[in-house]
């Protein structure tokens, strides 16, 4: 279990809070709960509820989508540094995909009364976390066009279709 | 000069769950492999029409191919009607592409996409991913050895090392004396080899007894060493044959380990170039590899003769006798196995898919079918079958005869 100056020096190495000051850090870290997940655990599953984020600080997690039956499509690595599960936090939508610890991994959970916390003790810490928030979103929805065209272009390559001569 | 890249193979990546739910694991499939393993299978054949159509021009065959649900034609060139032929939903593209370059000697990179292309529009073909043993394992999942079955043999699937850029280090290789591997001298030193092996051989058979008696008190493990140590020169031999494509200027593709079928550790080599080359090329290429067994098995057998009775003399035959097996296997064609003697039969009937049409016609003969009219080809198709059953059977005796002999 780390302390809290741990989980602040971690946090002060984090993207996502490069802008929040060290004594927002020390408050949030004294905040945030630490939960560990063993190799092949599942965090939550696509269709679950939810509201809260996780920060990785040690280890490796699968994001996957369901494609049919018991395969699923690999939509990104979580590792060290990284965050997921910011959508249902902010929207309360059921969890949008499976997440899964593909090594003994530790995370830090941010639930929705922390961040109000941080929002209404530190606006400019709030807000300096948001902007990184949407910078990071911005990156991970070019990301996502990326492997929309890479799948299809997938699917041409391997069925040999020919969709120009349609 | 700018050397061209080859474009990027797209690729996905997938998370099989197990049963357990709690464990997985991640498949990465290229666009590539998934294309060239797939079955083409055409409709059933109520829903298509073919008929020949007459040509003025000598030697020229078309064909017209009707989709009897949509009224719509296609005409079809006689090399498009032999591909047609083939998408039976059992032949992959990669088999399909090295029949037709043994069928016409020549290869058009664009025929069989083209002609998926053509028949997909006219809704006159399905394409099927995945081999016949897989699909039968998945349909009979729920029971439990066939289901572990699958498992292991995914876990195996995905184990392969290969590379695509050992072009340079085989021709390197060539330089450092390969090259001598295609001389006349090596050729001669090896059927000398080859007769002194015999010689040896012949002479250890008299006293097989006492020879195998030297393997001692623990006969299996002696053997199971015997095998480990020829599996390294499976590696030899799919070399020479990437020597040989250097020797008559073809590309070495790739090289690699994999298990094949799933089951079969092996080391592969892809020589589709020399398809390129002459026939002679085709069959020294296939020799060639298969020659390295008859020059190792002569030189266990030498060993083995000049050895005293004891250990070295018994492992030293059980090695000759292994690689001279392997020898036999490699060039004879009769085992429904597709190994070098078989490509170079193929070729010399001119009868690409053999194995496969034959094992179909007689499949249909023993379900009572009839075998219409006697041609060469059906001769052919139940001599091949025929041979190929009774050759499995007495390599099934002999090996039982000799694990018998060894640890009796």
């Amino acid at each position: 279990m780390a302390s809290p100056a741990e989980i602040a020096a971690f946090l002060g190495g984090v993207r996502l809070f490069h802008q929040v000051g060290e004594a927002d850090l020390s408050a949030l870290a004294e905040r945030l709960r630490e939960r560990t997940l063993k190799k092949g655990q599942v965090l939550f599953r696509q269709g679950d509820g939810g509201e809260e984020m996780f920060v990785v600080s040690r280890g490796s997690i699968v994001v996957s989508k369901l494609v049919t039956g018991n395969v699923e499509q690999v939509l990104a690595r979580v590792e060290p540094g990284d965050f997921f599960g910011e959508m249902s936090l902010f929207d309360r939508s059921p969890r949008s995909a499976t997440l899964q610890a593909e090594t003994d991994s530790t995370l830090l959970v941010l639930d929705r009364d922390n961040l109000g916390r941080l929002i209404q003790d530190n606006p400019r810490a709030a807000a300096a976390f948001f902007h990184a928030l949407v910078l990071i979103l911005i990156e991970r929805l070019r990301a996502s066009g990326e492997m929309v065209a890479e799948v299809t272009r997938w699917g041409l390559e391997a069925t040999g279709l020919d969709v120009e001569a349609r | 000069m700018t050397e061209q890249v080859a474009p990027r193979r797209a690729k996905l990546q997938l998370l099989v769950r197990h049963d357990d739910d709690q464990s997985f694991e991640i498949r990465e499939v290229e666009s590539a492999v998934a294309f060239v393993q797939s079955r083409p299978q055409r409709v059933a054949p109520e829903m298509f029409e073919l008929a020949e159509v007459a040509s003025r021009v000598a030697g020229q065959r078309n064909y017209i191919l009707k989709n009897t649900e949509t009224e719509r034609f296609l005409l079809l060139s006689e090399q498009e009607r032999y591909l047609w032929d083939l998408m039976d939903g059992d032949t992959s593209l990669q088999e399909m592409a090295t029949a037709y370059v043994l069928k016409y000697g020549e290869f058009d990179f664009d025929i069989i996409p083209n002609l998926i292309r053509k028949v997909q529009r006219a809704q006159l073909l399905t394409l099927t991913p995945s081999s016949s043993l897989r699909r039968a394992l998945a349909r009979n999942r729920r029971w439990a050895i066939v289901k572990a079955l699958e498992s292991a043999l995914t876990v195996l699937e995905r184990i392969n090392v290969s590379s695509r850029k050992v072009e340079p280090l085989f021709v390197r290789l060539y330089r450092w004396g390969g090259f001598l591997l295609f001389t006349e001298a090596t050729a001669v030193l090896s059927v000398l080899l080859a007769v002194v092996g015999i010689v040896a051989g012949v002479e250890l058979l008299r006293h097989a007894d006492s020879v195998a008696a030297g393997l001692g008190a623990r006969p299996i493990a002696a053997l199971l060493s015997i095998k480990g140590l020829f599996f390294a020169t499976v590696a030899a031999h799919q070399i020479v044959h990437g020597l040989a494509l250097v020797h008559y200027k073809r590309r070495v593709r790739e090289f690699g380990f994999t298990f094949l079928h799933g089951f079969v550790p092996t080391f592969y080599i892809d020589v589709t170039d020399i398809f390129m080359a002459s026939r002679r090329a085709r069959v020294v290429t296939a020799v060639s590899g298969a020659a390295v067994h008859l020059v190792l098995g002569s030189i266990w057998f030498i060993i083995a003769g000049s050895a005293e009775l004891g250990f070295t003399q018994a492992f030293a035959a059980a090695s000759g006798l292994i690689q001279w097996q392997a020898f036999v296997l490699a060039l004879y064609p009769f085992c429904f196995i597709e190994m070098d003697g078989y490509h170079v039969l193929v070729d010399a009937l001119g009868m690409p898919t053999l194995k496969h049409d034959a094992i179909a016609f007689v499949g249909r003969l023993l379900r009572g079918g009839s075998p219409g009219r006697v041609t060469r080809e059906k001769a052919l198709w139940v001599a091949y079958v025929g041979l190929s059953a009774v050759s499995i059977a007495a390599f099934i005796v002999f090996n039982v005869w000799l694990i018998i002999h060894a640890t009796a």
